[in-house]
């Protein structure tokens, strides 16, 4: 067994060379597989996203192509945050994203315009505006409102959740996720402000703080309140009210009287991937009408947005492709210059 | 020559980074600028965070202080299978994960929790108390989370201690409570130092316990950070925030420190 021993240096020498080991293998097994030209490493939204996009986009892309899809699950602002510590190699092909994040990518040179002619689905996109030249909607996400009814009355809007019938049932959550960026918004217009000016806001939010059920940290945790049965009214997608009721929660969505925001969900060509042909493969396949009609079963129910594809009552009963344009669109350019200043006043509001 | 594996890993891992981080908080559109810094600290809102954060640490010295200086008496009063039973305890927690252990406390301080149902079934209230999202409730965590942290230190001055010290000082007609204030106590300090020293740290860089329990009203500069780069996308701020929070920790470390190496203090010198 003398053979065997090692000494102290040695043992350096062995850490060392298997430190850099691993922090240098994932990057070769990528450069590899992706020089193999049949890997698409995508980000996709964590839980419900992932597992769906698991068990139809990577067949159905598979099947169409050949290639192989890795799923990367992250948040659209971990996406971008990742992207932007390693711009020169990108850690994704494909990205998942809202307009929030899509405009400050295009800013920073992150994503690449994407080839129409290399997506067989482009044509069937039901809205012009889904044919988005640095990557196509495939999907749209509403936002509102959502209630126990078990619990409270519906409510009316934005500004309603200022009512003392929901004094202590009600959550609210920061500037981080887009969601409560575009439902803040709505509520100054309510009291008198504008996409512009939140002024309105600040002071009939600080009247309303000792009534409120709790500040969120982000949406997650609000919906996780929701569940937990600690508030009964917050803000929420479609995709959340829906993934709630998946697991039995008492919950219905509610379009606000001041308007719904909508938000296209858009996949973007990393700039910098090694496969562009694949990342458009995959972004078909995402697009296909076998894909965006399974896409809409539960718990996503997503909006399909290939117009051969029918509505099922689930999805129909949230949005018609005809209410499309009824909806609340906000520009992300205005948002994203005034977002930090927005975020310090809320912090300076609800700072305990 | 020994030393050199060690200077490299340090310099590649900790130094370069800190460098890089040092260097970004000075990086501007037109060359290096101290504007980051200077608008840190024009805003009384950021200067009150940095104030709440270092508070926190603090506050979490005095309860981890109040509930691990027991604790490590307990180890030294007891014998040797005692000793191993109670290391074997106050170790237990750090073998899982900050993380889990902050879930944890939402079941035990939520609405819907142990104690809230305890008082609730006990009759000591009607309704459920507020544990969660507030700062009693995140000290209480953030306490428990890092007091082996405090106590192994202390344990391992306390158990230096000569016993026939104690039995001297009975002897010699003190009481147990003036043997514990005028012998256990100052031969202690150095171990409560490097106890308080780690304490702190860790308590006023808590993230996630700070995000989940303290919740989206109590601020402190780690989720300022992490807003800056994950929200907001402003870097270099972010980086002049990290480097400002590094300084005064690192300042309140090294006045800790140089108390704790005082030999009037540490007789261990």
């Amino acid at each position: 067994m003398a053979g065997m021993e090692m000494n102290r240096r040695d043992l350096i020498r062995f850490g060392l060379l298997a430190g850099a080991g691993t922090l240098v293998a994932p990057t070769l097994l990528r450069a590899t597989r992706a020089h193999a030209a049949s890997e698409v490493v995508a980000a996709v939204f964590p839980g419900a996203w992932e597992d769906m996009f698991q068990s139809v986009v990577g067949p159905a892309l598979s099947e169409a192509s050949g290639n192989e899809l890795v799923l990367s699950p992250a948040l659209a602002s971990d996406q971008l945050g990742k992207m932007m510590a390693s711009p020169s190699s990108p850690p994704y092909d494909a990205l998942l994203m809202s307009p929030g994040q899509s405009a400050i990518a295009i800013e920073n040179n992150l994503i690449e315009k994407v080839d129409p002619s290399l997506i067989s689905n482009w044509a069937n996109l039901s809205d012009p505006s889904f044919q988005n030249e640095w990557g196509p909607a495939i999907t749209v996400q509403l936002d509102g409102l959502a209630y126990n009814p078990e619990k409270v009355r519906k409510p009316k809007g934005y500004g309603d959740l200022f009512s003392p019938d929901f004094y202590g049932k009600v959550a609210f959550t920061g500037f981080k996720s887009n969601s409560a960026v575009m439902a803040w918004i709505q509520t100054a217009k309510a009291f008198g402000g504008s996409e512009q000016n939140l002024d309105p806001l600040w002071p009939k939010l600080k009247e309303y703080l000792p009534h409120v059920g709790a500040i969120a940290n982000d949406m997650n945790h609000q919906q996780s309140l929701f569940q937990q049965g600690e508030i009964d009214v917050m803000i929420a997608s479609t995709g959340n009210v829906a993934r709630l009721k998946g697991l039995g929660v008492p919950i219905e969505f509610v379009v606000p009287e001041e308007g719904a925001p909508a938000t296209p969900v858009n996949i973007h060509v990393a700039k910098g991937t090694k496969d562009p042909k694949a990342v458009h493969a995959y972004i078909d396949a995402v697009l296909s009408a076998k894909v965006q009609e399974a896409l809409q079963g539960a718990p996503l129910e997503n909006f399909p947005t290939n117009k051969t594809v029918p509505l099922t009552p689930a999805v129909a009963a949230y949005m018609s492709r005809e209410q499309l344009a009824t909806f609340v669109y906000l520009d992300w350019n205005n948002i994203n210059a005034r977002r930090g200043e927005w975020t310090s006043k809320f912090d300076e509001v609800v700072r305990q | 020559m020994k030393l050199l594996p060690m200077v490299i890993l340090n310099g590649l891992f900790f130094m370069a980074p800190l460098f890089l981080l040092v260097g970004m908080s000075f990086s501007g559109d037109a060359g290096a600028t101290t504007a980051h810094y200077a608008r840190f600290f024009a805003d009384p809102i950021n200067v009150a965070v940095l104030r709440d954060t270092i508070y926190l640490g603090v506050k979490v010295i005095v309860f981890t202080t109040l509930v691990g200086y027991p604790v490590a008496l307990l180890f030294m009063l007891l014998g040797p299978t005692g000793r191993r039973i109670l290391l074997f305890c106050t170790v237990l927690p750090m073998l899982t994960s900050n993380v889990v252990r902050t879930l944890a406390w939402i079941a035990i301080l939520g609405r819907e929790g142990v104690v809230n149902n305890t008082l609730v079934g006990l009759g000591l209230t009607s309704t459920p108390l507020q544990f969660m999202y507030n700062e009693l409730g995140l000290i209480i965590a953030l306490s428990q989370i890092e007091l082996p942290l405090l106590v192994l230190p202390l344990v391992s001055v306390l158990a230096k201690i000569d016993r026939s010290l104690w039995e001297a000082s009975t002897s010699l007609g003190m009481n147990a409570w003036q043997t514990f204030v005028r012998i256990i106590l100052p031969l202690s300090v150095p171990g409560l130092i490097a106890g308080w020293v780690l304490v702190f740290a860790s308590a006023c860089m808590n993230f996630v316990t700070q995000a989940v329990i303290g919740g989206a009203r109590l601020i402190y500069l780690p989720q300022f950070i992490y807003q800056e780069v994950n929200t907001l996308y402003d870097w270099p701020f972010a980086a002049a925030i990290a480097i400002v929070m590094l300084t005064t920790i690192g300042i309140v470390l090294g006045a800790l420190t140089a108390v704790g190496r005082n030999r009037r203090i540490n007789v261990y010198a």
